[in-house]
């Protein structure tokens, strides 16, 4: 395996210098970039584009100590209605649990996760532009969610689903703000088992920073559950050479417990 | 010949290096991660499937005996960003493997570090 490996790299190594050879012929930036790249710096972000494989990172200063369950250290303010949810919630909190102790709907049904809840996956995203919509690709279970950015509003009376209806516009070159409505009440937002009912309203604010790295704002609206907005700030980074693979839940999933015996 | 004996290590400060990002779908709750456990064995079979990859292999323990194992690593879509494939380990290889046991079953793994049949670290993080 470490020869194929090596021969890979090297493979990647010779097409890559091949390839910039070809471009510095043709534009000054990509040339930029692989400077930039080599000092550790990146280049400045596209306008109006986040095209590519994104990965949770963990720079320093960040939460990183609790965001693989929760998204802040101080936990949310919940209203009676919520409280009463969490209390039924066993969490599958920060790798302290196996199927049998907890109740995440994700882990135990293969309920797909709604969101906020897919960012506690440890797995990349994609972003795909089209000209009327974004398409954002989770490698998690083929969680699949279409972003529209055609000029309409956010629906008065939707639907009720699990990945809710989202809108979306740029503010500025680099900021895309998603907001996304109509989400039945049968996920979490986090791990530990904090609910929402269908009145949830979710924006995020994806701030493409530079070339190579995302902050991601998040802010949950629910009257019924939250008394106040739960905001947070998440970090991701791009990864050129990555591909999404195949994450299925199904049966691959559940079926996995005789390794819990 | 391979040496295939049974090694028994107990190291806090080893856990203490044990990244947990390889954690996927579920915990390590089922395991002791108190205690890293290394063993030599023979591959008997290699599963590049969802949601982790699962090893099987034999051990020869202090007494001769042979002993069935079973160990999981992350998932294959991280391996394959670390250069796996399916066909990176197969029946007959030598391996060695380092990590967690099961609470209740002292055969089963996961797996933290792993030596390939060359004498290599495999690398096990896509990071």
């Amino acid at each position: 395996m470490r020869r194929r490996f090596s021969n890979s790299m090297l493979g990647m190594f010779v097409a890559l210098s091949f390839s910039s050879v070809l471009h510095a012929q043709k534009a000054a930036q990509p040339s930029d970039q692989a400077k930039a790249a080599a000092k550790g710096e990146s280049a400045p972000a596209p306008v109006h584009d986040l095209t590519g494989v994104w990965m949770m990172r963990n720079p320093p200063g960040s939460n990183r100590g609790f965001t693989n369950y929760t998204f802040t250290k101080d936990l949310p303010e919940l209203t009676p209605w919520g409280a009463a949810k969490y209390a039924e919630a066993k969490a599958s909190n920060g790798g302290e649990f196996t199927l049998k102790t907890t109740n995440d709907p994700v882990l135990t049904k293969c309920d797909p996760p709604g969101v906020p809840r897919v960012y506690f996956h440890p797995y990349p995203f994609e972003f795909v532009h089209t000209p009327k919509y974004t398409l954002m690709l989770y490698e998690y279970d083929h969680t699949v969610r279409r972003i529209y950015t055609d000029g309409r509003p956010i629906p008065k009376d939707p639907d009720l689903l699990w990945m809710g209806t989202s809108v979306g516009h740029w503010e500025g070159d680099t900021t895309l703000v998603v907001d996304t409505v109509g989400f039945n009440d049968k996920t979490w937002l986090d791990r530990l088992g904090h609910p929402h009912s269908d009145q949830l309203h979710v924006i995020e604010r994806f701030r493409r920073v530079n070339m190579d790295h995302l902050e991601l704002d998040i802010s949950m609206e629910d009257p019924k559950a939250l008394v106040k907005p739960w905001t947070t700030t998440f970090y991701y980074q791009l990864r050129p050479n990555w591909e999404l693979g195949e994450i299925s839940c199904s049966g691959d999933y559940l079926d996995f417990s005789n390794f819990e015996k | 010949m391979r040496a295939k004996s049974f090694v028994l290590l107990m190291g806090v400060a080893a856990v203490l290096t044990v990244s947990r990002s390889t954690l996927a779908h579920h915990g390590t709750a089922a395991y002791d991660t108190k205690t890293i456990v290394t063993v030599k064995g023979t591959m008997t079979d290699f599963h590049f499937i969802n949601p982790h990859v699962q090893l099987f292999f034999d051990v020869k323990n202090d007494k001769g005996e042979v002993e069935k194992w079973q160990a999981e690593l992350t998932a294959p879509n991280k391996l394959s960003r670390a250069g796996w494939d399916k066909y990176t380990l197969k029946p007959g290889d030598s391996i060695t493997a380092s990590g967690y046991i099961s609470k209740n079953d002292p055969h089963t793994m996961w797996i933290n570090k792993l030596i390939g049949p060359d004498g290599q670290a495999l690398h096990l993080f896509e990071e």
